[in-house]
C-alpha cells in the first residue's frame, strides 16, 4: 500500500536559470511540487511563466541550479546524459506535445512511430504489433489506421495517435502540453475522456496549459505558475472557486465561460491594477 | 526505396542509362578494338569502318580510347563522391549531435577548406602524394566536401530541432537510432541531388586537371580528356566532342534523373506520388471495365 | 432596420470552384451600429470564409454564388477595386490570429499606422504621428511613445495585435471583423483584448464581428450568436437564446463541452439545469 502512494514526482525547491553570466535570469524558483499515482494534475500558467521549462527540467532537457527532482523515487537531480537515457528506456516518463502535426514524423506511418518507443524497450516484431493494436484501440482508433502518414490523419486522429505513442511503454508520469488546444469541440472531449481513463491505470498526467478552464473538467488538483513561482497549489474545485493569490483571481476571470458577468469585467479591471502596478 | 524508385518511369531510365555506363566502366577496357594508345600516320581520320569513330591527332582510335578511358573516368567521379559523402555528408550529420567542441572544430575546418585556392591545394597534394588519378580525386573529393556538410547539416539541423526528435530522444531512442529512423530519410534526397551534381562536375574536373598534367598522364585516355583535346582540333573534325560530351551528359543527366526520382519517393512527397498514380491506376481501371 | 445596418448578409453561398461544391450555404446575418454578433464554428465550417467574402478578400479558389452582401447599404458585388480600396479601413476592417503576420517586422510598429492614417485620412506626418499615438492609447498600451518606435519582435503577441486593432480602426471604420483574433493568446490576455473591443463598441457605436471556434469567447462580447457547422447555420439567436435554449444538437455539444470539461462546470449560482 505504501509504494502505491509513494509519488510518482517529487519536486523540491526547483530553480532553473537560461543563459549566461550577464544574460542569465531565472525562469523557474522555489517550485516545490509531488504527483502521486492517478493523479491528475494541471499545471496553469502563462507565457514566460515557466511552465514548459518545468516539465523539461523532469524530463531531464534542461539542469536544475537548484533543487531536487525525484522521479518514480530515483534522484535525477544530477543525472548525466547516459543516466537519463536509463531512465528513459524504462519508460518511466512520457510527454505528449501541444501540435501532433510537428511532434510525430511525417515521413513515419502511424505503425512505424508507434513502433519506436516499443523498439527502445526490444519490444519487435509480432509482439510490439499486438501492443500498437492494443494501445490503437485504447485511444479509440481503428486499425486500418496504422498504415497512414500523420498528413492523412485528422488533427483529433494524430493526437490520440500522440497520446497513445506516450502510452506504449506503460509509463508512471505522463506530461500534456495543451494536449486539447488545437482540437475542436468534438474531439476536444473525446481526447479528454481517453485522458481520464488512463486514471486506472495507474499513470500520473500532468496537463499543463495556459487556460484554467481548459483543466478545470480533468484536473483533480490545480498548481498555479506566476513568473517562474509557485503560487497556488491546491484541489480543482478550490483553486476556482475561493481562489487566494490575486493572479489566479485575474486567470479564473479571464478564463472565457458561457456565463460571464459585468462584475467579472470590474474584477478583472481591480486585478490587472493590483497586478501590474 | 529501390523498388519504388523503379516504380517511376524517369527512376527506370536513370537506372538503365547508369547501368549502361557501368557496364562500360568494367567491361569497356576488355572489349576495346585496338589499342588505345598505339598511334598511326593516319591522323584526324573520319570515321570508318576501321575506325568507327575515326581517330585522333596522333592516329589513336577514339572508339578504343572512349572504352578504355571510361573505367578511369566513371571511377573518377565515383571517387570524388564518396570521399564527398564520407568528409562532408557524415560530419555534417554529425556535426549537430557531437557537442559543441566538435562544431566548432568542423564549422571551422570546413570553412578553410572553402577558402582554399583549388589550383594551389591541387599542385600541393599531387607533390605531397604523388601524381595520379586518385590523388587527384582525393583532391576533388577534399574540395567539394564542403557542400555536402553544408547541404547535410542544413537538412540535420532542420530535424534535430523538431519535436518528433524530442519526442524520440524523451522516449529513450539512442542517437544512432534517431539519425536512423528521423534523420536520414530528410538528408538523403539533398545529399542524392549534390552528389549527382558532383558526378558530373568530377567528369570536367577531371579533364581540366588533366590539362595542366595533374592526375591523368597524357597518353591515358579519359572521357574528360577526349573531349578537351577534341576542342583543340574543332576545325578539323567538328563532329569530334560530340560523343564524349554526349557520354558525359547521359551520366550526369542520368545522375539527376535519379536524384530527382529519389526526392520524390522518399518521405511525405512519396506518398503523396504513389496515392496519385494509384488513384489514376484506378480510375482508368474502372473506366475500362465500364467499356 | 435595414437602413441602420452596416453590414448584411442575406442567403450568402459560396462556391468552391474547383469541386464546384458550395462550402458556404445561405448565411444570413445584420449587423447594426454598436451592435455586435458572434460566428462560432469549427475549422472548416466556413466561418473565415463568410468574413473574407464580406470583406472583398475570398481566396480565387472560391466565389459568391448566390445571395447578396451589403455593406452601409451598397451591394458590394457591384464594387471595383479602387472603390473597395477606399471602404477598406474607412468603412469595413479585420483583425486576425497571427497578428505578427500583418506587420512588417523591419519597421518600427508607429510608423505603419501612421502610413494608414495619412493615406486614409489625408494627414500630415507628424499630425499622424500624434494620431497614431493617440490611437495606441486608446488601445490601452501603456506607453504609447514607446510602443510606436518598437519593432514586432520587441513586441508581445498580446501587444502586436493592439497595435493592429489600433490600425483597424485608425480611420474609423463602422464595422470590425475580428477572425480568431484572440486564439493565440494567454487567456489573460484574451480577456484584455475581449474587454479592448466592448469598450470600442460601446464608446464609438462600432459594430463587431467576432468569429471564434469558441462559444464562450462569442458568449462573453456578443449579442447576437451564429453558429455555422458545415457551412449551414445550425442555430442563430440573442446569446441568452442560444446559451439557454439551445436547439441544434451541435450548440448542445458546444454548451455540454464548457459545462463539463470548463470553467462552468465550478462556477455555481447562474449553471444551467
Amino acid at each position: 500500500m505504501s509504494t502505491e502512494n509513494r509519488p510518482v514526482l517529487e519536486v523540491t525547491d526547483l530553480e532553473v536559470h537560461y543563459g549566461l553570466r550577464s544574460k542569465r535570469h531565472r525562469a523557474l524558483s522555489g517550485v516545490s511540487l509531488s504527483v502521486v499515482p492517478g493523479e491528475i494534475i494541471g499545471i496553469i500558467g502563462e507565457t514566460g511563466s515557466g511552465k514548459s521549462t518545468l516539465a523539461r527540467a523532469v524530463l531531464g532537457l534542461v539542469k536544475a541550479s537548484h533543487g531536487r527532482i525525484v522521479v518514480d523515487g530515483e534522484d535525477v537531480t544530477g543525472y548525466s546524459g547516459r543516466r537519463w537515457r536509463g531512465l528513459r528506456r524504462r519508460g518511466v516518463v512520457q510527454y505528449v506535445f501541444q501540435d501532433p502535426l510537428r511532434s510525430l514524423d511525417p515521413d513515419l506511418t502511424v505503425a512505424q512511430s508507434l513502433a519506436e518507443p516499443l523498439a527502445v524497450h526490444g519490444v519487435t516484431g509480432a509482439a510490439a504489433h499486438a501492443t500498437i493494436r492494443q494501445y490503437l484501440a485504447r485511444v479509440r482508433l481503428g486499425e486500418e489506421l496504422l498504415s497512414r502518414l500523420p498528413g492523412e490523419l485528422t488533427g483529433g486522429q494524430r493526437q490520440r495517435v500522440a497520446v497513445a505513442r506516450a502510452l506504449v511503454s506503460e509509463p508512471k508520469l505522463i506530461f500534456l502540453d495543451e494536449p486539447v488546444s488545437a482540437l475542436d469541440s468534438a474531439n476536444r472531449v473525446q481526447v479528454l475522456e481517453i485522458l481520464k481513463s488512463l486514471r486506472s491505470t495507474g499513470a500520473a498526467l500532468v496537463f499543463i496549459s495556459h487556460d484554467l478552464g481548459s483543466v478545470a473538467g480533468v484536473a483533480d488538483r490545480i498548481a498555479v505558475l506566476y513568473q517562474g513561482e509557485l503560487v497556488e497549489v491546491g484541489p480543482a474545485a478550490e483553486i476556482i472557486n475561493a481562489p487566494r493569490h490575486d493572479y489566479t483571481r485575474l486567470l479564473v476571470r479571464s478564463a472565457p465561460t458561457l456565463h460571464s458577468s459585468a462584475a467579472d469585467r470590474a474584477e478583472r479591471d481591480a486585478l490587472r491594477a493590483a497586478l501590474h502596478g | 526505396m529501390v523498388r519504388r524508385v523503379l516504380s517511376l518511369t524517369s527512376g527506370r531510365i536513370a537506372v538503365i542509362i547508369l547501368g549502361v555506363i557501368v557496364l562500360l566502366a568494367v567491361f569497356g577496357p576488355l572489349i576495346s578494338p585496338q589499342d588505345s594508345l598505339a598511334g598511326s600516320a593516319d591522323t584526324l581520320a573520319a570515321p570508318s569502318w576501321a575506325h568507327w569513330l575515326g581517330t585522333d591527332y596522333l592516329g589513336r582510335d577514339v572508339f578504343s580510347r572512349l572504352l578504355d578511358g571510361s573505367g578511369v573516368s566513371v571511377a573518377g567521379s565515383v571517387q570524388v563522391a564518396l570521399i564527398a559523402l564520407v568528409a562532408g555528408g557524415i560530419p555534417g550529420i554529425l556535426s549537430v549531435y557531437l557537442g559543441r567542441v566538435f562544431e566548432w572544430a568542423a564549422l571551422r575546418l570546413v570553412d578553410t577548406l572553402i577558402a582554399l585556392p583549388f589550383l594551389l591545394f591541387a599542385v600541393a597534394v599531387v607533390a605531397l602524394l604523388g601524381n595520379g588519378i586518385s590523388q587527384a580525386m582525393l583532391v576533388v573529393g577534399v574540395l567539394v566536401a564542403p557542400l555536402y556538410f553544408r547541404v547535410a547539416r542544413a537538412a540535420t539541423l532542420q530535424v534535430a530541432h523538431s519535436q518528433y526528435v524530442e519526442a524520440a530522444i524523451i522516449s529513450g531512442v539512442s542517437l544512432a537510432g534517431i539519425v536512423r529512423r528521423h534523420v536520414w530519410a530528410k538528408v538523403l534526397p539533398p545529399l542524392a541531388v549534390a552528389l549527382a551534381q558532383t558526378i558530373g562536375t568530377g567528369f570536367i574536373i577531371v579533364s581540366s586537371l588533366t590539362f595542366l598534367g595533374i592526375g591523368v598522364q597524357p597518353p591515358a585516355p579519359t572521357w574528360g580528356g577526349l573531349l578537351a583535346t577534341d576542342l583543340g582540333y574543332l576545325s578539323y573534325q567538328w563532329y569530334a566532342p560530340i560523343v564524349p560530351a554526349a557520354l558525359i551528359m547521359a551520366t550526369v543527366w542520368a545522375s539527376n534523373l535519379l536524384a530527382d526520382a529519389i526526392r520524390d519517393v522518399s518521405g511525405v512527397n512519396g506518398r503523396a506520388l504513389l496515392d496519385d498514380r494509384t488513384i489514376r491506376r484506378r480510375s482508368a481501371a474502372a473506366e475500362g471495365s465500364i467499356r | 432596420m435595414t437602413s441602420e445596418s452596416v453590414l448584411t448578409l442575406r442567403d450568402v453561398h459560396i462556391r468552391d470552384r474547383v469541386t464546384g461544391r458550395d462550402v458556404v450555404r445561405g448565411v444570413d446575418l445584420d449587423v447594426g451600429p454598436g451592435r455586435s454578433i458572434g460566428i462560432v464554428g469549427e475549422s472548416g465550417s466556413g466561418k473565415t470564409l463568410t468574413c473574407r467574402a464580406a470583406l472583398g478578400i475570398l481566396p480565387r479558389r472560391f466565389t459568391v454564388a448566390d445571395g447578396t452582401i451589403e455593406l452601409l447599404g451598397r451591394d458590394i458585388a457591384g464594387l471595383t477595386d479602387s472603390q473597395w480600396t477606399e471602404l477598406r479601413g474607412s468603412a469595413i476592417s479585420a483583425v486576425f490570429q497571427d497578428p505578427a503576420s500583418y506587420l512588417n517586422p523591419s519597421i518600427q510598429v508607429g510608423p505603419q499606422i501612421a502610413e494608414v492614417i495619412r493615406v486614409k485620412l489625408g494627414l500630415q506626418r507628424r499630425a499622424a504621428k500624434l494620431r497614431a499615438i493617440e490611437l495606441l492609447t486608446a488601445v490601452h498600451l501603456r506607453d504609447p511613445e514607446l510602443v510606436y518606435g518598437r519593432y514586432t519582435y520587441e513586441l508581445s503577441g498580446g501587444m502586436l495585435q493592439r497595435v493592429l486593432i489600433a490600425a483597424a480602426i485608425a480611420a474609423q471604420p463602422q464595422i470590425l471583423i475580428a477572425d480568431e483574433a484572440t486564439t493565440a493568446l494567454d487567456v489573460t490576455v484574451q480577456a484584455e483584448i475581449l474587454d479592448l473591443l466592448t469598450d470600442l463598441r460601446d464608446q464609438s457605436g462600432l459594430a463587431l464581428v467576432v468569429v471564434s471556434h469558441d462559444l464562450a469567447v462569442v458568449a462573453q462580447v456578443c449579442d447576437e450568436v451564429l453558429v455555422l457547422h458545415d457551412g449551414e447555420v445550425v442555430e442563430r439567436g440573442t446569446t441568452a437564446e442560444v446559451l439557454y435554449e439551445p436547439r441544434h444538437e451541435y450548440t448542445r455539444l458546444l454548451i455540454a463541452e464548457h459545462e463539463q470539461y470548463g470553467l462552468d462546470r465550478f462556477r455555481e449560482g447562474d449553471r444551467v439545469h
